[in-house]
């Protein structure tokens, strides 16, 4: 069991106080693929970026890798986002000021247990897979919306993380790339054996998952 | 793991993005340059010209002077400088013995004189002085222009005398000098020195004879003046101590003396470093904006650099390093033009000022100044660096990427 999130809940104080998680219990294991999906505000980006360790405002406990995640300290939590967790945005997020493998190896140079030729050959090996070693030295804003959404899926998996989030990755792309996303999506989670949770709206995407669960007002319903 | 921020990752980013905005860093180092030269100039320069009138006035005149009171009936004769009694001559050189901040003193005979060459007539001033007093008090070796100094003063007919005073009268060493003393009598002398201290004031009436020629020429046993070096030249406690323990004569010091050098100095300090701030504080605001820029743009970069695991303390070292590097290549640049110019200063010739007589601008190179022009630069910048780093370092992922 790679996360276990029991009984979580989420307040917004703004612009009054309205509870927007209730009581989301989800426990995932390796080589899972889960999508959530649900209407426009019901919570998926929220339950996201808390499973994320973005968000630790929250009630109820969340496990990640046996670590109960709020006992962390706010540097700890850094490297340990740096090291178990991949995410992945709806909006590629690349850093333009560097180049298209510079990106992929930030997390890698934070994390630094490896040399710098050791991470370059597996940085590339990873662009390779998602078809975009060929573009390696760009600058990262030279790219189109598909290929910078490959290098982001390069950047999360650079650490070898157990667990992957994507809130909506393919919501910005067009249905070639989308389903190329998807593909990649599939492959990390059966052939590297990793936890991935979507959040999405493609219909493609949770009909095709090992878990679809859908988000009705801030609660999880199996589908 | 790095657990120190100072890593090469870190440091990789900042660069990363300084070289990113060459021409907003370049112009953010040039600010922290001009900066840092225009103090280190206008520092040189300012205390090269305090230093140059303090060696000048300080070391050629003593820091405190005691003179007899003069009467109301001496007063009515204005030229005719008053007398220290023996007794009391040496009842005062008993107290500057035992004195812990008098370095030395000397006996003069001051008397006002006309002075005349073959072909010129000057009012001027005779010191009447004891070589080997006068030594401790004078280096005169140092100002000395031609001829010889205080030694040749053991010969009862030599005077030395100031440039400005041997260029007015027309003499060289050698030549002679009749001298006509307030009771009238008169004397010729022979120029065995000429000397300049650089002030004008100072080389356009001074001269020094034998105390004992002169004391035989005035028909006296008695001296005028007694002239003190202290130690410490801030501490003029013993000019209390002796207004209190003698009676009878008048104290003056270094600073009542020269009231105008003093004052001009002070001037001249807060200028320097009241304009030398004001500079430093526009070239620290500069780097603020630049940097909170930054900061406000790349809101986003830092958000995503959070989410895959740089903490706070990276994210305030990614910039604030960033602010650093502007600040130690500006402050080391500002150092090496402000030597420059300094140093083009130093070597340009000035014209002889009515109130100073030197060749080039005096200008003082100390290393120290050098250190804290590049301490303050760096300071400033890493000052103005820290809150926008600091502003960086709080931004919120969840926030932002909602935002977007
Ligand atoms: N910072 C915030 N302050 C107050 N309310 C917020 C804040 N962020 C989100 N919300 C509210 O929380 C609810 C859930 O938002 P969330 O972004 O998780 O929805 P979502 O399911 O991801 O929607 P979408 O499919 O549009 O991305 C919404 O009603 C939203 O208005
Ligand atoms: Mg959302």
């Amino acid at each position: 069991m790679i996360l276990k999130a029991k009984d979580i809940v989420k307040y917004f104080m703004d612009p009054e106080k309205h509870q927007v998680l209730n009581q989301i219990s989800l426990a995932v294991s390796d080589g899972e693929l889960i999508s959530i999906y649900g209407e426009s505000g019901s919570g998926k980006s929220t339950l996201l970026y808390i499973l994320a360790t973005l968000d630790m405002d929250f009630e109820g406990d969340l496990m990640i890798k046996g670590q109960n995640v709020k006992e962390m300290s706010s540097t700890a939590l850094s490297d340990f986002r740096n090291e178990q967790i991949g995410f992945v945005y709806q909006f590629h997020h690349l850093l333009p000021e560097f180049s298209v493998l510079q990106n992929v190896l930030l997390p890698a140079m934070k994390r630094n247990i490896k040399s710098m030729e050791q991470l370059r050959e597996e940085a590339l090996i990873l662009l390779d897979e998602m078809g975009m070693k060929a573009f390696a030295e760009r600058p990262s804003y030279k790219l189109s919306g598909g290929q910078q959404q490959r290098v982001a899926i390069a950047r999360a998996l650079i650490n070898d993380p157990a667990l992957i989030l994507a809130d909506e990755p393919t919501g910005n792309l067009d249905s070639k790339n989308s389903e190329m996303v998807f593909e990649l999506l599939q492959e990390i989670t059966n052939n590297r054996n990793k936890a991935v949770v979507v959040a999405t709206h493609n219909s493609k995407i949770y009909a095709n998952s090992d878990r679809s669960l859908e988000m009705i007002d801030g609660i999880i319903r199996l589908s | 793991m790095s657990k120190h921020v100072f890593n090469k990752t870190n440091l990789f980013i900042a660069l990363q993005y300084l070289t990113a905005r060459k021409k907003q860093s370049l112009l953010a180092v040039i600010g922290v340059l001009l900066g840092v030269t225009t103090f280190i100039v206008l520092i040189n320069f300012m205390t090269g010209v305090n230093d140059f009138l303090d060696d000048a006035v300080f070391n050629g005149s003593p820091d405190i002077t005691i003179n007899a009171q003069s009467s109301p009936e001496q007063k009515s004769r204005q030229f005719q400088a008053t007398n220290i009694s023996n007794e009391k001559r040496v009842a005062i050189d008993e107290l500057l013995k035992k004195h812990s901040n008098v370095a030395a003193f000397a006996n003069q005979v001051i008397s006002p004189a006309i002075l005349t060459s073959d072909t010129k007539q000057f009012p001027g001033s005779l010191n009447g002085i004891f070589p080997k007093q006068e030594k401790k008090m004078v280096n005169l070796e140092r100002r000395l222009i031609k001829g010889k100094g205080f030694q040749s003063l053991s010969q009862k007919n030599n005077i030395l005398i100031g440039i400005s005073l041997a260029k007015r009268l027309a003499i060289d060493v050698g030549d002679s000098l009749k001298i006509i003393l307030p009771n009238g009598k008169q004397e010729t002398l022979k120029v065995s020195g000429i000397f300049s201290f650089g002030i004008t004031t100072i080389d356009n009436v001074r001269t020094y004879m034998s105390a004992n020629t002169l004391q035989t020429l005035l028909n006296k046993e008695t001296i005028t003046d007694i002239h003190i070096k202290l130690k410490e030249r801030e501490d003029i406690t013993v000019k209390t101590f002796l207004a209190n323990t003698v009676s009878g004569i008048s104290i003056g010091d270094w600073k009542e003396n020269n009231k105008t050098i003093v004052i001009g100095n002070k001037v001249r300090d807060i200028l320097t470093w009241s304009i030398s701030f004001a500079l430093l504080l526009v070239a620290g605001f500069g780097i603020y904006n630049i940097l909170n820029n930054t900061v406000i743009q790349k809101r986003k970069d830092i958000a995503v650099l959070k989410t895959i695991g740089y903490s706070s303390r990276d994210v305030i070292f990614i910039f604030l390093v960033q602010a650093i590097i502007i600040g130690l290549l500006g402050a080391i640049l500002g150092a090496f033009f402000g030597y420059g110019i300094s140093y083009l200063i130093s070597i340009t010739s000035l014209d002889t000022s009515d109130f100073i007589i030197v060749d080039t601008y005096p200008i003082n190179f100390k290393p120290s100044y050098y250190l804290l022009g590049v301490a303050f630069g760096i300071l400033t910048t890493i000052l103005s660096g820290y809150f926008p780093s600091k502003k960086a370092s709080i931004v919120d992922p969840v926030t932002i990427i909602r935002g977007l």
